[in-house]
């Protein structure tokens, strides 16, 4: 097991009696971008936090680069920490913001006032804004505050560098622009970065594996491609994906799976099912087609289509359950048509209605 | 070299704290003791109290042994009919007066200013306002109603008993409504404009949306009026001490004033200490309440 | 119809305006009575009254120089020991309180409840409670009658009130900008004045003016604790210019406006902090 340069053991901690954050353990590379990617309350904020120092955790410990910095002061861990809010002081120049992290251990960085400068002015320049240092917060906009609270991070070339979900603040299309440069600064610098969101297409583009949250636990860790290709949750199988995949609930009998609206005979060949099963399709890997000639197609009632510019996603009724299908093709379907879907049964993915947990896949079936 | 996580506090601490153990918490617990200290046998017990309490010289009475439409009472009880007059008043007269400055009267920033001047003089100078208000020939008072006619009203009203305690109690409306007022126009800030536009477009009056609307939303306020407008007017002295000294006749004497003059007339230390845990269990209910509402 | 409607309302309005203005003007009736008589000699006063237009000739500032010169009643040095007074009872207080506000906000201790309810105790008790033993203390201590034993009592009793104001202020202040501060390494005394004072300077102000303004206008803790005519404050000195049987209102009106002189001049130019700072009571956060 290579050790890791950032690691999480067993981290557990409880708010009266909520428990935010529920045995979670994660190792992150060095250099590694790693996203905790959840919805709101899942706990990712409170396990960043965890690291920085701000909390301290019920059980488990935390070590950085061999060092185990449970019991240390947030201060003494060598790491930096970007907010949601930039917490930037409204009081100092932008100078002064991006200088505080080594004015205030000047002496024990054994930094003079020259040393302070140059660091900053050079971080400054790296993000941009070495135009803005003698102004105030208050002055700059969302997305320029944003990068001062990045320098101020950065200017201590700290060993993590941790992020609270900074760019919900900024506007949509401000937000796209900064997460692609974010992206190569990370990559430039190397730092090992953790990185909080909920926005999972933030996730998907920005990381290099993505840890998925819930109620306190780490359901899944993987590449962007692992968690969307091959979920290991039903709950990571409909976060991770835009428009989610389907969930349907259908039942396995010997020889047929009986799924709301329709049914498929099962090969004799196929991975042991039986009772109830969530069957989980992504919206690309249903075809709409023309004709019922083929058995293998199923019969659907267009309920809503809605256009996305470049595609559509057509929203069906199939045994009373809503289904969406995404397609690229324009075709002439209005709300109570009838329609008929083809799955593609390979991409087909089976979880437990018990545990949310990954099952199998279903192999492929002819078809004529 | 960095303190201990757990230690920290102290720093902070320290001073403050260190200047209230000494010349705030020590004296609060020396008096509780004194107030039990028996000076004619040495020992502890309730002897001051029972003293102070029986006491029937006007001056220091506390509860009178006998009531007549004209005080002296005791200094409990024109505590009593102080707050009796003078919370009420203060409330209302400060809802309504905060009301139509905020949406009928023009100028209101100013009339607030004019009103909350009563807050800011010293008490004791408030005090002597009051008693020059009421000084026959020359205060307002006296003048009104000797134009209306009315003699007896026209005298000097602090000096004579049936019109002193009055006069003071009047007198700290006058001081004390700057206070209301300010407190219950800030809070009617917080009122959504479009509340107040709603009940109008829905036909209501002046009077309704006042009641109605105003009013409900400004309870945290009201209680906070009332509770800081009984505070002060247990522990009054500066303004009766100035004005009237607690005459004539001890009936405006105040509990406060009883305290001081044991203590500086008497010079009867542990009486005083007495009537000061008196005043103070009388406030005692109110802290309590105020505590249990703030949360650190 | 409509147009009956539209000016019924418009008496109203100018009816409520003139009632409450005049009754503006009636509150303020004992300020102007306050001043006419004290720019008139009494003796005038007690002939013609002064609700009137006074006769310009007659108007004099004797009252004021017999107040402030006059060895019996002597309040320019009386002034002069309230400033001193009311000066270092509100720095103090306001220092000491600011460092035990940020414990209470950033801060987490065992205590923290208790002491938190102390404050507040404190906040509510009436001054009485603290003299007497107070006033036996100060005499061994050498401490009676002197300006450094009254500073200390109304620096020890002010911070309970300023800690409970700062407090409430500094909790506005994000709790994020500690955190980062914390994060980059600052200590918590770095914290409290580089990040946390600088940003609660209206609030540093407001209090500073308010205690002061309230050691100026006590009288209770004056007349227990100074008792020398050079050390005595102008509270206590305005007081004792009412005769027993005899009052010369021309020269109490003057040592009134004279006591109330720099309380209202701190009120007109901080206004704001002023009723900023009651008008925090009514609105809870």
């Amino acid at each position: 097991m290579k050790s890791a340069f950032l690691r999480l053991d067993r981290i557990t901690k409880r708010f009266r009696n909520v428990v935010a954050v529920d045995n979670v353990s994660l190792d992150v590379g060095k250099g590694e971008f790693i996203v905790l990617l959840g919805p709101s309350g899942c706990g990712k904020t409170t396990t960043l936090r965890i690291i920085a120092g701000l909390e301290i955790p019920d059980e488990g410990r935390v070590y950085i680069d061999g060092i185990d910095v449970t019991d240390l002061e947030p201060g003494d861990r060598d790491v930096a920490m970007v907010f949601q809010d930039y917490a930037l002081y409204p009081h100092m120049s932008v100078f002064d913001n991006i200088a505080f992290p080594l004015v205030v251990r000047r002496s024990k960085l054994r930094l003079g006032k020259k040393d302070i400068e140059g660091k900053v002015l050079k971080v400054a320049r790296m993000l941009g804004i070495d135009g803005l240092l003698d102004r105030k917060p208050t002055q700059l906009s969302g997305g320029q505050q944003q990068r001062v609270a990045l320098a101020r991070a950065l200017v201590r070339e700290p060993k993590v560098w941790l992020m609270d979900e900074p760019l919900s603040n900024l506007d949509a299309l401000i937000r796209v622009q900064v997460r692609a440069e974010l992206k190569k600064l990370q990559k430039d610098l190397g730092i090992t970065t953790v990185y909080v969101t909920h926005d999972q297409i933030e996730a998907l583009t920005l990381a290099d594996r993505i840890a998925v949250m819930n109620k306190g636990r780490v359901l899944q860790v993987g590449s962007p491609k692992e968690v969307y290709e091959d979920p290991e949750h039903v709950f990571v199988a409909t976060f991770i994906g835009s428009p989610p995949m389907n969930i349907l609930e259908c039942e396995a009998t010997k020889e047929t799976l009986e799924c709301p609206g329709f049914s498929k005979p099962l090969p004799p060949d196929t991975v042991n099912l039986q009772g109830k099963l969530y069957i989980g399709i992504r919206p690309e890997h249903i075809e709409i087609v023309s004709g019922s000639i083929n058995e293998d197609v199923v019969r659907a009632k267009v309920y809503v289509v809605e256009p996305l510019g470049a595609e559509y996603i057509v929203n069906v009724m199939v045994g009373g359950e809503i289904v969406k299908v995404k397609t690229s093709k324009e075709l002439p379907l209005n709300p109570g048509d009838t329609t008929y879907l083809r799955i593609n049964w390979n991409k087909v993915t089976i979880f437990d209605p018990e545990t949310g947990r990954f099952i199998g896949k279903l192999l492929d079936v002819n078809t004529p | 070299m960095r303190l201990a996580k757990h230690l920290r506090p102290l720093i902070f601490l320290t001073p403050p704290f260190t200047l209230i153990a000494v010349f705030v918490i020590y004296p609060i617990l020396a008096t509780f003791y004194f107030s039990f200290y028996d000076k004619n046998s040495g020992l502890l017990n309730l002897n001051n109290y029972r003293e102070v309490l029986l006491s029937t010289n006007p001056l220091n009475m506390i509860i009178a042994r006998s009531f007549s439409y004209i005080p002296p009472w005791g200094a409990l009880f024109h505590n009593l009919v102080w707050i009796a007059l003078h919370v009420p008043i203060v409330t209302f007269l400060g809802l309504i007066i905060a009301y139509l400055l905020k949406y009928h009267v023009r100028g209101g920033t100013i009339i607030k200013a004019m009103l909350f001047l009563g807050i800011v003089i010293p008490p004791a100078v408030g005090g002597l306002i009051i008693r020059f208000m009421f000084e026959a020939n020359i205060g307002v008072i006296p003048l009104i109603f000797s134009y209306l006619g009315v003699e007896s009203l026209s005298k000097t009203w602090v000096a004579r008993p049936q019109t002193a305690l009055l006069a003071l109690i009047l007198g700290s409306v006058w001081l004390w409504l700057g206070f209301s007022v300010t407190i219950f126009s800030a809070a009617m800030e917080t009122i959504p404009r479009s509340h107040i536009e709603a009940a109008r477009v829905f036909g209501a009056s002046t009077w309704r949306i006042f009641y109605s609307v105003v009013t409900p939303q400004l309870k945290p306020a009201i209680i906070v009026v009332i509770v800081m407008t009984l505070l002060w007017d247990l522990k009054i002295f500066d303004v009766v001490y100035a004005s009237t000294g607690g005459g004539p006749g001890g009936s405006t004497s105040v509990l406060a004033l009883v305290m001081y003059n044991y203590f500086a007339r008497g010079l009867d230390y542990y009486k005083s200490a007495a009537v000061a845990i008196i005043l103070t269990l009388l406030v005692l209910p109110l802290i309590i309440l105020i505590i249990r509402r703030e949360r650190v | 119809m409509k147009r009956n409607l539209i000016s019924k309302r418009a008496i109203r309005t100018l009816a409520l305006n003139v009632v409450v203005w005049l009754f503006a003007l009636a509150w303020i009736l004992p300020f102007i009575g306050l001043i006419t008589v004290s720019i008139l000699p009494y003796r005038e006063v007690i002939v013609k009254g002064w609700f009137r237009v006074p006769d310009l000739n007659s108007l004099t500032l004797n009252n004021y120089v017999e107040a402030l010169r006059n060895p019996l009643y002597d309040l320019a040095t009386s002034y002069r020991n309230s400033l001193i007074v009311a000066s270092l009872s509100s720095i103090i207080p306001v220092i000491a309180a600011a460092l035990a506000a940020y414990a209470f906000t950033n801060l987490d201790f065992r205590l923290k409840a208790l002491l938190f309810a102390t404050i507040l105790f404190i906040m509510m008790v009436p001054q009485q409670l603290t003299v007497v033993p107070l006033f036996l203390l100060y005499r061994n201590l050498g401490l009676y009658d002197t300006f450094q034993g009254i500073i200390l009592l109304h620096s020890a009793w002010g911070i309970a009130w300023v800690t409970f104001f700062l407090r409430n202020y500094f909790k506005f202040i994000p709790k994020s900008l500690v955190e980062a501060a914390r994060v980059d390494g600052a200590s918590e005394i770095t914290i409290f004045y580089r990040v946390i004072l600088p940003l609660s300077i209206p609030a540093l102000i407001a209090a500073l003016i308010m205690q002061f303004t309230w050691v100026w206008n006590d009288l209770f803790y004056a007349l227990v604790f100074l008792a020398s005519g050079d050390k005595q404050v102008i509270t206590q000195k305005v007081v004792m210019l009412k005769g027993e049987y005899h009052v010369d209102w021309g020269l109490l009106t003057a040592g009134s406006i004279i006591s109330m002189s720099t309380p209202l001049i701190l009120y007109m130019v901080f206004n704001k902090y002023f009723m900023r700072g009651v008008a925090a009571w009514g609105v809870k956060r």
